[in-house]
């Protein structure tokens, strides 16, 4: 009642409003999501810290590292969140600029497993910015598709989006990163969808990507990029083969039964047969200590999140909100599924983390990066009715 | 509009469709990963379960303990001693600690990481099937591998047991070695219960016995938790031990044989020959030595590439059993087949004299005898006791290329004897159907003379020819040379003894058979092999000079030496009618061109070693380098 009740002068700038119309419409429940699968990241870290036979905050490991990185994402989405997000439009063409840019330095300085190129050490922290680059794409995206409200039923504005989606896209295959440049394409596919673009075009755009697919593959890519995209697909084949982790993560998953075998205890029961257990794979460890129970409550969290980062988009008062809203889903969403999937053995091996709780500062940085410029949408809004 | 927040609210153009499409997608993403979870988490009871119960039920292999080998006379030569093996579970080794695991193990065995890490790749099987990266690694090694197991995940010491060939190189081309299985063996003998570690027999009665020797593995059923650890014993299948071997050999024969034959080499100067010693009563083999030869233990320890490659590409091919493996123009030993066609094809009378002289003209071309003054008119037992080139090529002729490749093939030349070794070569007979498929034309005149004195075409195996005199001797029976006595459960038991195993009656009378044996005496009597006969020991038996390769300076051929003899029951008699005869032995020097036939020297070294005749009758002056071809 009380927000129908507000003036549209009131609302010029958060520093004109009263403290208390800011709290308000700010929302707590996404924050309070947030943080809960924020801590449910530290505790994996922690454990598999702990499983690992490191003590836990021992110069590097991996919990100290994630405790350091948790406190930078907090600083990152606190900033982001006073940050008014109207100047996301007026800078998206040099914030485009910096993400090739960065996306240029990785693939010129980067280090990576087997010849990649993926993340640029700084000093003891190592930062992935292909992480960076999808939520940086997201204002873009959203800064672009947002001018072009209500023509968004054209080829054009679907066209343009997706040429400007190239480049980024291409940089991110060389490194090569399959994972995220497939995130990439993800995160457009549901921007345009949610924005309302033609549907029609966009299957048309769905069926020929998907029938380029084997043209590419026979005929653009070299032998050697066939391997790579293929060793990518499978990353364990190189080493003792894709099938055997998959089978070892479902093993680990079953073990866990309803309930779980409790925090710490995975490794006992375990060994150490599973590699990346704290990032590609923390879920078959997640669901082996705390059952399905557990996992349960994790998908609820991640549900809610995204429920309250569509409730952003919706009631965004201008189409940048809500596109950028749009694109935190889809990416979250899209990443939950094929990390998940992954591990239950539903979806093909790539390396795309799990957000919040996949041990990574790039990835967490980031998310905390995108959820506060949506909160800065959220306390700039007329409307905060739900 | 620099302040497009400013607007008024109005309601835009905002698709609820599309939000609520998006949360029905949403929704559905997490039921299917929340059913697929709840899948495996939970309903896990059933078909998860039984996907895991062939993960759970582990067989384990239990290695049975590979048969031993004695001698004639009981004297262990083949036995199993421990021997500690490191050995890698790639399952156990974390991926990332790979690098590290193998720097650190390689710097305490003496290894190159990279082949420790090429040795697990290259591994197949299971991830939860050791992989052998060193055998028989010294106790030291084995102890501080062990010490270091915390910072060596997968890495264990396994305690396996090696062969171990007692008497050295003495025997090596008899027993032969066992090695790691090939990767295209395993492949065949996957089914039969063999791992990819495992060890086989590679040659010699090793390989030729592998099914006896081997056993039978055990297996052990093991319940395994889904995370690989070991719960407990299902059942278990013990291991049968190998059955063990009892050789004909006799080892102080061996020794003898070896001593003599090493004695004439070294004396001669020469890089190969062989020494045989059989039972013409059975086909028993006594004694076989193939020189040089090489330590069977080197293999067993787990022969090192630079030492294989040493004795792979050695000329002198120390690997090689020349006795068996091995075909050489067996020269006048050969007169025997002609000479034995000749009288059962009614040719020849054991009267009937040819003239032999300085050569005969065969289709224009002469044919010479090795005495270039030839012996007049001859019977067969100057011809055969004088070894007449010219007296033979004669009866060849007379014979015919296809009757006497016919007697040859009845005496067991041109096909493997059936000795109970592997790689066993077959020899050449050449008849005229022979000569049609390997030249297009048949045999000429000449090359049938040629072949009666067991030149041109014909080759030999060492134990083909000793094979076939030991059928004259017998008074007939050409039997299957044997190396095994007896086969011995593990409780003892026989599950196999000898008996002899006559390929073939030869159809030769008895007389023709006896004419032989006599003429055989007369090679030694008549002072042909005169340097045998003032010898204690009555010998009877042939020499022979095959030539062979390429001609020197002088036009003249190298040439191997022969000679195969035997001894009757009781040595001292000099009745070669006998056929009673236990002893036969045949000695080849391989290229000796030396004054003397310097087989013969060394064959009478071994029948004074053997006999332990205290005169020493040995002639080392026959064996300086110097040309005696053809004295046949």
């Amino acid at each position: 009642m009380r927000v129908m009740r507000a003036e549209p002068g009131r609302f010029a700038d958060v520093s004109s409003r009263t403290v208390g119309a800011v709290w308000r419409a700010y929302d707590l429940q996404l924050t309070t999501y947030a943080a809960l699968l924020g801590v449910v990241g530290l505790v994996m870290a922690y454990v598999n810290t702990v499983e690992a036979g490191d003590p836990a905050l021992g110069n590097g490991s991996v919990f100290s590292r994630a405790l350091l990185w948790s406190g930078l994402a907090i600083v990152v989405y606190l900033v982001a969140t006073a940050f008014n997000y109207q100047w996301l439009k007026t800078f998206a063409w040099p914030i485009y600029g910096v993400n090739v840019g960065l996306l240029l330095m990785t693939l010129a300085i980067g280090d990576g497993v087997g010849g990649s190129a993926r993340w640029v050490s700084f000093g003891p922290l190592t930062f992935q910015f292909s992480e960076l680059a999808k939520i940086l794409m997201i204002g873009v995206l959203a800064a672009y598709l947002g001018n072009r409200e209500g023509k968004l039923d054209s080829l054009g504005a679907i066209l343009g989006a997706v040429i400007l989606i190239v480049p980024p896209w291409v940089l991110v295959m060389l490194q090569p990163d399959l994972g995220t440049s497939l995130c990439l394409l993800a995160i457009l596919a549901g921007m345009l969808f949610l924005s309302g673009a033609s549907l029609i075009w966009l299957t048309a755009g769905a069926a020929a990507a998907v029938a380029a697919i084997p043209v590419i593959w026979t005929r653009v890519l070299q032998p050697y990029q066939q391997q790579r995209i293929l060793s990518f697909l499978n990353p364990a084949a190189d080493t003792q083969g894709a099938g055997w982790q998959v089978q070892q993560a479902q093993i680990a998953v079953a073990a866990g039964g309803p309930l779980g075998v409790g925090l710490t205890n995975g490794a006992q029961a375990h060994g150490q047969l599973l590699s990346v257990r704290e990032s590609d794979f923390v879920f078959a460890v997640l669901a082996q200590e705390l059952g399905f129970i557990g996992a349960l409550v994790v998908f609820l969290l991640f549900i809610a999140l995204l429920w309250r980062v569509l409730v952003a988009a919706w009631r965004s008062k201008d189409s940048f909100g809500t596109l950028y809203g749009a694109g935190v889903a889809s990416m979250l969403l899209f990443q939950v599924f094929v990390n998940v999937g992954m591990v239950v053995g539903i979806m093909p091996v790539t390396g795309i983390p799990l957000p919040f709780i996949s041990h990574g500062g790039a990835s967490l940085v980031s998310i905390a990066l995108g959820l506060g410029v949506l909160q800065s949408v959220n306390i700039r809004q007329q409307r905060a009715q739900w | 509009m620099s302040e497009p927040y400013l607007v008024p609210h109005r309601e835009r153009d905002r698709r609820p469709i599309r939000f609520v499409a998006f949360g029905l997608a949403m929704i559905l993403v997490f039921s299917v990963l929340a059913v697929r979870l709840g899948y495996l988490q939970v309903a896990n009871g059933r078909t998860y379960a039984s996907m895991a119960e062939a993960n759970r039920a582990v067989a384990v292999a239990i290695p049975s303990s590979r048969g031993l080998v004695y001698d004639r006379k009981g004297r262990l030569l083949v036995a199993n001693v421990a021997a500690y093996a490191i050995k890698i579970t790639p399952a156990e080794l974390p991926y990332e600690k790979r690098d590290a695991v193998a720097a650190q193990l390689g710097s305490l065995i003496n290894m190159q990481p990279s082949d420790i890490l090429a040795t697990i790749d290259s591994a197949t099987g299971s991830q939860f099937d050791p992989v052998r990266i060193k055998q028989d690694v010294p106790k030291a090694t084995a102890d501080m591998v062990s010490v270091s197991a915390a910072q060596l995940p997968g890495v264990h010491v396994a305690i396996e047991t090696r062969r171990e060939y007692t008497t050295g190189t003495l025997m090596s081309h008899i027993l032969g070695y066992t090695g790691p299985v090939d990767p295209a063996t395993y492949a065949k003998l996957k089914a039969s219960g063999y791992l990819p570690d495992d060890a086989i027999g590679k040659a010699g009665l090793e390989a030729s016995f592998e099914s006896v020797l081997r056993g039978t593995y055990g297996q052990q059923l093991v319940e395994r938790d889904p995370t690989g650890k070991d719960l407990q014993v299902l059942k278990t299948t013990p291991a049968v031990q190998g059955a063990s071997l009892t050789l004909t050999i006799d080892t102080t024969v061996q020794k003898e044989a070896q001593r003599a034959l090493e004695w004439g080499m070294k004396t001669a100067h020469l890089k190969r020959g062989v020494f045989i010693v059989m039972n013409p009563q059975t086909g028993e083999v006594l004694a076989m030595v193939s020189l040089p030869t090489y330590d069977d233990n080197l293999f067993a320890k787990g022969i090192s590439q630079a030492d294989f490659q040493k004795l792979a590409t050695d000329k002198t091919q120390p690997l090689i059993d020349n006795a068996v493996q091995s075909q050489f123009a067996p020269g006048s030993t050969f007169k025997l087949v002609t000479g034995s066609g000749g009288l059962q094809d009614g040719k020849l009378t054991p009267t009937t004299k040819l003239r032999t002289a300085a050569y005969i003209t065969i289709a224009g071309t002469k044919f010479w005898d090795w005495n270039h003054a030839g012996w007049g008119m001859c019977n067969i037992s100057c011809g055969f006791g004088n070894s007449s080139d010219t007296f033979f090529y004669q009866v060849a002729t007379m014979l015919g290329a296809d009757r006497l490749a016919y007697y040859a093939r009845l005496f067991g030349f041109g096909q493997p004897t059936g000795i109970d070794l592997p790689a066993e070569a077959s020899g050449i007979i050449p008849s005229n159907q022979w000569k049609v498929s390997t030249f297009g034309q048949p045999m000429f005149g000449g090359e049938t003379a040629q072949a009666g004195i067991g030149q041109g075409y014909v080759a030999v195996t060492p134990i083909q020819l000793i094979n076939a005199y030991t059928a004259l001797v017998n008074g007939g029976k050409l039997y299957r040379p044997q190396l095994v006595e007896t086969i011995t459960g593990p409780d003892g038991s026989v599950i196999q003894s000898f008996k002899p195993d006559l390929i073939r009656k030869l159809p030769l009378s008895p007389a023709t058979m006896r004419t032989m044996r006599i003429a055989a005496r007369a090679s030694v009597t008549i002072r042909h092999t005169y340097n045998l006969v003032d010898m204690p020991v009555k010998v009877a038996g042939k020499s022979g000079t095959a030539e062979f390769g390429i001609k020197d300076a002088k036009g003249r051929l190298p040439y191997h030496s022969w000679f195969v003899g035997w001894v009757n029951k009781d040595p001292t008699s000099a009745d070669f009618t006998r056929t009673d005869s236990q002893l036969m032995f045949l000695a080849f020097a391989y290229s000796s061109q030396t004054i003397g036939n310097a087989a013969t020297e060394i064959a009478k070294d071994f029948l004074q070693l053997h006999y332990h005749i205290r005169h020493n009758y040995l002639l080392p002056q026959l064996l300086i380098k110097g040309n005696f071809a053809g004295q046949g």
